[in-house]
């Protein structure tokens, strides 16, 4: 004869509706945290690619930045060739007039004055600091990127190159211009075309006028090698917004692969919550009823 | 003699009355644990009524032979045995996942990809002081979370060590315990009440000691028990009334082996067991993180020694120590860190040097040894929790099988209170009627 005996009765009911307790308990918290996993071995899988994920997550934080200081930097380097351009403009008027045989030496003085400021000017430029306070056209240096030697000659100290600033996954952008770049053409540079036009403004030079026409030839390339670099600086500017477009992108891919791995799914985890609510109910009620039927009760 | 109608009555109300007694009995103890429900075994009480006279049968009434116990010994070795496995299985689990979470929770991962973010970060100015001091607290908090990590497995190795101390403690207290039973069962009469109880000691015994260690038993005709420790090869743990206690050694690395007087005993069931497969679990997991460790050092340290610090000097080491244990960040600053590379001037902005580390460190791994290490343990305690599950399904099955059939149903019992109550009023009539035939009997005159 196989009979119930009394404590396994109660031992069963405690057992089934303690599992269905649990069960509800660990539901619910999927559904207060949104989180499927509360740990690894909930899901080793799952877990290790949120780990992946949240990695890459972190480093896209990272590549924003550097990508926004990039920017920065570039557009700093941009305004700073305008100017360039414009004293250059300035510098090119004040050459087609001191190329005019008509004036006198003192006004060519005058002249040659003011394209020394603007020399000393466009030194100052090329000496621009970036926005962590480094010299913006110096390449990796850590001082200037100019100075001036005992002759009054600027002489590029910077570094070869600019470094890459990396834009995750593998890409790259230069971060800035160096000053030889921009300023270097057909053997000479635009600080010794400015600084060669004043000196001979100045009386340096037999034939002034000659000379002025002269440089109109040098600054013309000097502008023209300033203008192709701007058109590198915004093709730069481009390739930042594009990789920045694309993290955007991969950002959501991988949200959205967050979502689906680590993520509760709501309707499914609280459908699942009401079906073992149910059952824990009838099973308690049932449990109630059970357990008030006692022989004991009817003897009498 | 001739039958005697009140001694046959006398009798009947006895039986009925201890019948009463052991289901007073079993009501009282329907929710002791391990206690197995007794009953009454009768017998008639008939013989001829003297020498030569065959055909004169003389009734006796009823005789108590003794108290029977319901126990079936093939369902109490199966409860043994697979609770001996489910109390392997839970301790297991217990420990891997208690290994999983010194693990995770000591944040390795995220430490690893804090540290990689902060080189990162450090590229767009690798001159900028507070990227470096941020850099160097990274590696600090890395180095940290190694050693908070490796407290974690040491934690757990003590906490196992502790229990399966204890569990061999107990062991040894049970088994003596058992032993002492044996002899009184020896000594007792099968079928009184002392004897049943002895024996439900004895059972209850065997199912403590199966819950620290997987045990084999061979009983006597006297009901005394023989233990064997680890299976049915294994020595002898409790013979008659003598014990061999089990005793303990810890290895260096922290595992655990076990003896007796007879030599090693090998554990497949209990929670000893259990206790000695997390603790090859915590040794293997202390090996992977001190692997990774030195990984760490090695490619952080040689990257930094082919590149020069802030102050044009060759870079010194980042990480100090040698395993998880011990590993610590040795820079005393943020300019320490050689982001620029050999040949490069003091204050150089070349982050040749920082592009070295970063690709020593991504090259190494690490972060990737640590998913690994992660895995490997979590995909174990997830194995863990699956058998651990079935297991204990399994030995919750045989419990209710035992206890189906060796436990106190109170409606049975309330029935038979009925049923021996109307028996005791029975032979009170029957006392009754004797007495009254006798009162006709002197009522002759």
């Amino acid at each position: 004869m196989t009979s119930v005996s009394t404590s396994a009765f109660y031992d069963r009911f405690n057992l089934d509706m303690s599992s269905l307790r649990s069960r509800a308990e660990a539901l619910q918290a999927a559904i207060g945290s949104g989180n499927r996993l509360t740990r690894s071995s909930d899901d080793p899988v799952a877990a290790s690619r949120m780990r992946t994920l949240g990695r890459a997550d972190a480093f896209a934080a990272v590549d924003l930045s550097i990508a926004a200081r990039a920017s920065s930097d570039l557009t700093l380097a941009d305004s700073a060739l305008m100017s360039f351009t414009d004293s250059l403009i300035r510098v090119q008027e004040l050459a087609t007039q001191a190329a005019n045989d008509v004036l006198s030496a003192s006004q060519r003085a005058g002249i040659a004055t003011e394209i020394e400021q603007i020399s000393g000017e466009l030194l100052r430029l090329a000496n621009t600091r970036d926005s962590a306070g480094h010299a913006l056209f110096g390449g990796d240096t850590a001082g200037d990127a100019y100075t001036l030697d005992g002759a009054g000659n600027a002489v590029y100290i910077g570094t070869s190159s600019a470094s890459d600033l990396p834009l995750g996954d593998g890409q790259s952008v230069t971060r800035g211009l160096t000053g030889p770049e921009f300023l270097n053409f057909g053997g000479t540079n635009l600080f010794a075309v400015v600084k060669g036009l004043a000196d001979a403004l100045a009386g340096g030079a037999a034939d002034p006028a000659q000379a002025a026409r002269d440089a109109l030839g040098s600054l013309d390339t000097g502008l023209e090698t300033i203008t192709t670099q701007q058109t590198v600086i915004g093709t730069r500017l481009n390739w930042i917004d594009l990789n920045t477009e694309r993290r955007t992108q991969m950002g959501e891919l991988r949200a959205q692969e967050e979502a689906d791995v680590g993520g509760t799914d709501l309707g499914e985890a609280v459908s699942q919550l009401q079906q073992t609510m149910t059952v824990l109910e009838a099973s308690q009620a049932s449990f109630a009823r059970l357990s008030s039927l006692s022989l004991f009760d009817f003897l009498r | 003699m001739a039958t005697d109608l009140l001694t046959i009555a006398a009798s009947g109300v006895r039986a009925a009355r201890v019948a009463l007694d052991v289901t007073a009995h079993n009501i009282a103890n329907a929710g002791t644990s391990g206690y197995v429900r007794r009953s009454v075994q009768l017998s008639e009480l008939a013989s001829a009524s003297g020498f030569g006279q065959v055909g004169d049968l003389s009734f006796s009434g009823v005789r108590i032979e003794g108290m029977v116990r319901n126990a079936d010994a093939f369902r109490q070795a199966e409860v043994r045995r697979t609770g001996a496995d489910a109390a392997r299985a839970g301790t297991e689990l217990t420990a891997y996942q208690n290994v999983e979470a010194a693990l995770e929770q000591s944040g390795l991962f995220p430490a690893m990809t804090g540290l990689e973010e902060a080189l990162q970060q450090l590229s767009i100015d690798p001159v900028d002081p507070s990227l470096r001091t941020a850099t160097l607290e990274q590696a600090r908090t890395l180095a940290r979370t190694f050693n908070l990590a490796e407290q974690g497995l040491t934690t757990v190795a003590d906490g196992l060590h502790f229990a399966a101390t204890d569990g061999v403690d107990q062991v040894n207290r049970l088994s003596a315990e058992l032993a002492r039973t044996n002899l009184q069962l020896a000594r007792s009469t099968p079928g009184t009440a002392d004897h049943v109880l002895l024996l439900d000691q004895r059972d209850g015994l065997l199912g403590q000691i199966s819950g620290y260690a997987d045990i084999a038993t061979s009983f006597r005709p006297d009901q005394t028990v023989t233990v064997r420790i680890g299976g049915t090869s294994g020595p002898q743990l409790v013979a008659g009334g003598t014990v061999d206690p089990l005793s303990l050694t810890v290895a260096g690395d922290g595992t655990l082996s076990f003896s007796n007087g007879t030599g090693s005993v090998t554990l497949s069931g209990g929670s000893l067991a259990g206790q000695a497969q997390g603790l090859v679990l915590v040794r293997d997991s202390r090996v992977g993180l001190d692997a990774i460790a030195a990984s760490l050092i090695a490619s952080a340290n040689g990257a930094q020694a082919a590149g020069v610090a802030l102050d044009g000097t060759p870079g010194q080491p980042l990480f100090s120590g040698t395993t998880a244990a011990d590993i610590a960040a040795s820079l005393t600053s943020g300019a320490g860190i050689a982001t620029a590379p050999a040949g490069a001037s003091a204050g150089s902005r070349d982050p040749a040097g920082l592009a070295a580390l970063r690709s020593a460190l991504s090259s190494a791994d690490i972060s990737g040894q640590i998913d690994g290490l992660l895995f490997q343990v979590s995909s174990a305690t997830q194995g863990r929790a699956t058998t651990a599950d079935a297991l204990e399904a399994i030995a919750g099955a045989a419990q209710l099988a035992l206890d189906q059939q060796a436990g106190v149903n109170l409606d049975e019992e309330a029935v038979n209170l009925v049923r021996f109550q109307q028996a005791f009023q029975a032979s009170s009539k029957a006392i009754q009627i004797a007495s009254d035939l006798f009162d006709t009997l002197l009522a002759i005159r």
